[in-house]
C-alpha cells in the first residue's frame, strides 16, 4: 500500500539554455474540433467551418484554424514548462509553415533558449522556449518563441 | 450567392487604416474551460478556483482566462473585417498580454493595418499584416500584437466568389 501524489510541473532551475523537451502525449485533430474552434471564436473565415468553400480553395476538407493549431501545441507545453509556473510574458514569431487537415495529430517538442533571474520579482525568472508543433508525418505545424516567469525552486518568496 | 463579403479582399485594404470592430464579445468560463481544456492545457490558474486563490495569496479571485483564448476571442472579434477572404493564415508576433481577463469581462477589438505587399508566388493574392488590440470595455488592453493574413485579390477571386465584378470606369 502507498499513498502517491505527483507534483506537476518544472522549475527555473530545470531549464538549463539547450536542454530539450519532448512533450507527452498527442492530440488528434477533427473536423468537428477545427469549427467549433473557429465558430466559438467568431474566427469568420469560412475556410475554417466550410467543407465545401475549403474545397473549392483545393483542400480536401476544412483546414484546421491555426489558432486552434497553437493552443493545442502551447497545451501540449505545459506540464514541462510552465504549470509550475508564472505569467505568459510574451509570443513572438508565431508560423504555421504547414497547414493542419482533420485527421492529423499533432505532437510537439521545445527546446530552452534563454534564462534569467527577475531583478524586480525575487523568487522568479524569466524563461524562453522555441517550441514547435509537428504532426503525423514530421511536417511542422507550428512554431513559435514564448516567454514565462518562472518560479525558483525551493524560494519562499514565490510560495 | 457569394461566399464573403464584396468589400474585404486585399484591394480593399490601405496602409493606415483603421477599424473598430462592432461586436464584442463576454467570456464565460465555459469559454475558458473549454479552450483550455480541449487544448490539454494543465495550468490550473485557468480550471482551479481553489488552487488560483492560494497560489496567488488571495490576490485572484477568479480563475485566468487562458491567454490563448484571450487570443483567439480577439482575433476572432478583428475577423470578419480583416481576414474572412484569407487563404491563409501566415503568422502572429508581438503578442503581449498586458492585462488578465475574468469571466464577465467584456472584450472589443481594434485593428490597424500595417503593410501590404505582394505574396510572391501567389498573384492573386497578397499578404497584409495588421496590428490588432482587444480592450475590455473599460478601455484596458488585454491582448495586443500583429498578424499576417494571405488574402485574395478582387481581381482574381471576385466572379469565382460569387460576386459581379466592378464595372469598368468610364472615361
Amino acid at each position: 500500500m502507498a499513498t502517491v501524489r505527483r507534483e506537476r510541473g518544472l522549475y527555473f532551475e530545470d531549464f538549463e539554455v539547450g536542454r530539450r523537451f519532448d512533450h507527452h502525449w498527442g492530440r488528434t485533430l477533427t473536423a468537428q474540433d477545427g469549427i467549433a474552434f473557429s465558430t466559438v471564436t467568431m474566427n469568420f473565415n469560412p475556410l475554417y467551418f466550410d467543407a465545401e468553400y475549403a474545397r473549392r480553395l483545393g483542400h480536401e476538407d476544412v483546414v484546421i484554424n491555426p489558432l486552434l493549431v497553437y493552443a493545442v501545441v502551447l497545451g501540449l507545453s505545459v506540464e514541462d514548462l510552465s504549470e509550475a509556473g508564472g505569467p505568459f510574458l510574451g509570443l513572438d514569431d508565431l508560423c504555421f509553415p504547414a497547414e493542419a487537415h482533420p485527421g492529423d495529430t499533432i505532437r510537439a517538442r521545445s527546446v530552452v533558449l534563454d534564462r534569467r533571474t527577475s531583478k524586480s520579482r525575487p523568487g522568479w525568472g524569466v524563461v524562453e522556449w522555441r517550441t514547435t508543433g509537428y504532426d503525423q508525418r514530421g511536417r511542422v505545424v507550428c512554431e513559435y518563441r514564448r516567454r514565462n516567469l518562472s518560479r525558483l525552486r525551493h524560494h519562499e518568496e514565490s510560495r | 450567392m457569394p461566399y464573403t463579403s464584396p468589400d474585404n479582399y486585399f484591394e480593399h485594404f490601405t496602409a493606415g487604416d483603421r477599424y473598430e470592430h462592432v461586436r464584442g464579445r463576454t467570456v464565460s468560463n465555459v469559454d475558458n474551460l473549454w479552450l483550455t481544456l480541449t487544448t490539454l492545457n494543465t495550468a490550473q490558474g485557468h480550471f482551479n478556483l481553489d488552487y488560483i486563490h492560494r497560489a496567488s495569496g488571495g490576490l485572484f479571485t477568479e480563475r485566468l482566462v487562458m491567454g490563448g483564448a484571450t487570443l483567439a476571442i480577439v482575433i476572432g472579434l478583428t475577423a470578419e473585417d480583416m481576414s474572412e477572404n484569407a487563404l491563409a493564415d501566415l503568422g502572429l508576433t508581438g503578442v503581449r498580454l498586458p492585462a488578465p481577463v475574468y469571466r464577465g469581462d467584456t472584450l472589443y477589438a481594434h485593428s490597424e493595418v500595417v503593410e501590404l505587399s505582394d505574396a510572391g508566388d501567389r498573384p492573386d493574392a497578397g499578404v497584409m499584416t495588421y496590428r490588432f488590440t482587444g480592450r475590455k470595455g473599460d478601455g484596458t488592453v488585454v491582448v495586443e500584437g500583429t498578424r499576417r493574413v494571405l488574402l485574395k485579390r478582387f481581381s482574381h477571386w471576385a466572379e469565382r466568389d460569387g460576386h459581379v465584378a466592378e464595372p469598368e470606369e468610364t472615361a
